[in-house]
């Protein structure tokens, strides 16, 4: 059995066995990739798409927020040893297959928001009590930003659903994209979900999360009168 | 003795220091002054949009409705944006993209944690703000500093966004041109 530990400290962590301070670079790396990604493909394009002045300075608000959660994750990752290149799209890491398609229209992103955002919400929340304290800190810190992106999502969802042609938009698009969505937490038999719940950095299986979020994803549809396709499971 | 260079970020420290001095939302809905009147106008001119009169919002409901007008001027946001698209490519000449972007990245990220708070306070003060109109204002404000960020770094002195960011400074809130309005907050 392994002893629990805590690292209350950036510093603390250089003398965290090996394996624990691999574990907690990848977690930082992946979120700082993949913040910068979503800004990157989704938020700072939607910017052109939104209708109004209200929607698109609402939306630069959420790019912002979202480079800066980058900036954050970067800014740690950096006080760790990690080299910058490594949490920047483009130098290693592949992206999740979600940020392969390039965003068309104003409901794909309030889709995004809606559905993605949310996924987002619970990796975030599987950190709020991690034993890497800078970490936990962290996503204490950005939850409140991530969860109104998910508010902004349901905001505007209620607002497309109110015309039928606006929901069979956001129909379409949450068909496109949702299926994306549940590979987002992880294959089910993952080494590195393994190691991360081994040290209490992170709390829940991929499948716990996964069977969650299908769980919130059908309920936050459910309200607004909109339907999820049928997605086949990872792996 | 020459004088030494300045670093090649060394416009965007200043426009830091600038925008932290700036007196963000501070005047919202406050009779309209000369300086305000003067500052509007100078922004009107650089858009180029034809003749604006100028308008003002006096409370919040009203800046959200006008926000959401639907007679609101797209011309408007498209002009700033070209004119941000193109002084963008001028200034990735100059400093390199990835150095460029790092430090426009960075420099909005603090300074719309800052403008947030201040939009907070001001919405705070005022009363009946949409809980999101916050939001907007922050991201509004954080714009207009990267717009001013690019414009300097690409080595332009007199843009129309250097218009803008003195409406902010002075705690206006330019809304945007609505039908041949330009309104200020």
């Amino acid at each position: 059995m392994t002893q629990p530990i805590i690292v209350k400290t950036v510093e603390e962590l250089k003398d965290a066995p090996e394996e624990y301070r691999e574990a907690v670079g990848k977690l930082v790396i992946s979120h700082a990739i993949n913040e910068l990604y979503g800004a990157q493909v989704f938020d700072e394009p939607a910017i052109a798409y939104a209708p109004t002045p209200y929607a698109k300075w609402l939306t630069c608000r959420v790019a912002m927020e979202e480079y800066g959660h980058h900036v954050r994750f970067k800014q740690l990752g950096v006080q760790m040893g990690i080299p910058e290149e490594r949490m920047i799209p483009g130098t290693g890491k592949r992206p999740l297959s979600i940020f392969e398609f390039p965003l068309k229209t104003w409901e794909e992103f309030v889709a995004i928001k809606l559905l993605a955002d949310l996924a987002e919400i619970l990796q975030v929340e599987d950190l709020l009590h991690c034993t890497f304290h800078p970490l936990r800190n962290l996503a204490r810190a950005t939850m409140p930003e991530e969860r109104f992106h998910a508010q902004f999502g349901e905001d505007f969802t209620a607002e497309l659903v109110k015309t039928p042609e606006g929901k069979a938009r956001l129909q379409a698009a949450v068909d496109e994209y949702f299926p994306y969505l549940p590979s987002f937490f992880g294959g089910s038999k993952s080494r590195n979900n393994e190691i991360f719940r081994k040290w209490n950095i992170k709390q829940r299986t991929n499948d716990e999360m996964r069977a969650d979020y299908m769980t919130r994803a059908t309920e936050v549809a459910t309200k607004y009168g909109l339907t999820l396709p049928e997605v086949r499971q990872a792996a | 003795m020459t004088p030494a260079a300045d670093p090649p970020l060394a416009p965007l420290d200043r426009l830091r220091a600038e925008a932290r001095a700036a007196s963000w939302f501070a005047a919202l809905g406050e009779p309209l002054v000369e300086g305000d009147l003067a500052d509007a106008e100078a922004y009107a001119d650089a858009l180029d949009l034809g003749t604006l009169s100028i308008g003002q919002a006096h409370d919040w409901p009203e800046a959200e409705r006008l926000l959401k007008s639907p007679d609101w001027s797209s011309a408007w946001w498209d002009r700033e944006e070209a004119l941000r698209r193109t002084l963008l490519r001028q200034a990735e000449t100059l400093h390199g993209e990835r150095e460029l972007w790092t430090a426009l990245t960075e420099l909005t990220t603090d300074v719309g944690e800052f403008v947030h708070g201040k939009a907070a306070t001001a919405a705070s003060r005022m009363g009946d703000a949409a809980k999101a109109s916050v939001h907007v204002a922050a991201g509004a404000a954080s714009q207009a500093v990267y717009q001013l960020a690019v414009a300097r770094m690409a080595g332009e002195t007199a843009s129309l966004f250097e218009s803008k960011f003195r409406l902010f400074a002075a705690g206006r809130w330019p809304l945007g041109v609505v039908s041949t309005r330009l309104v200020l907050f």
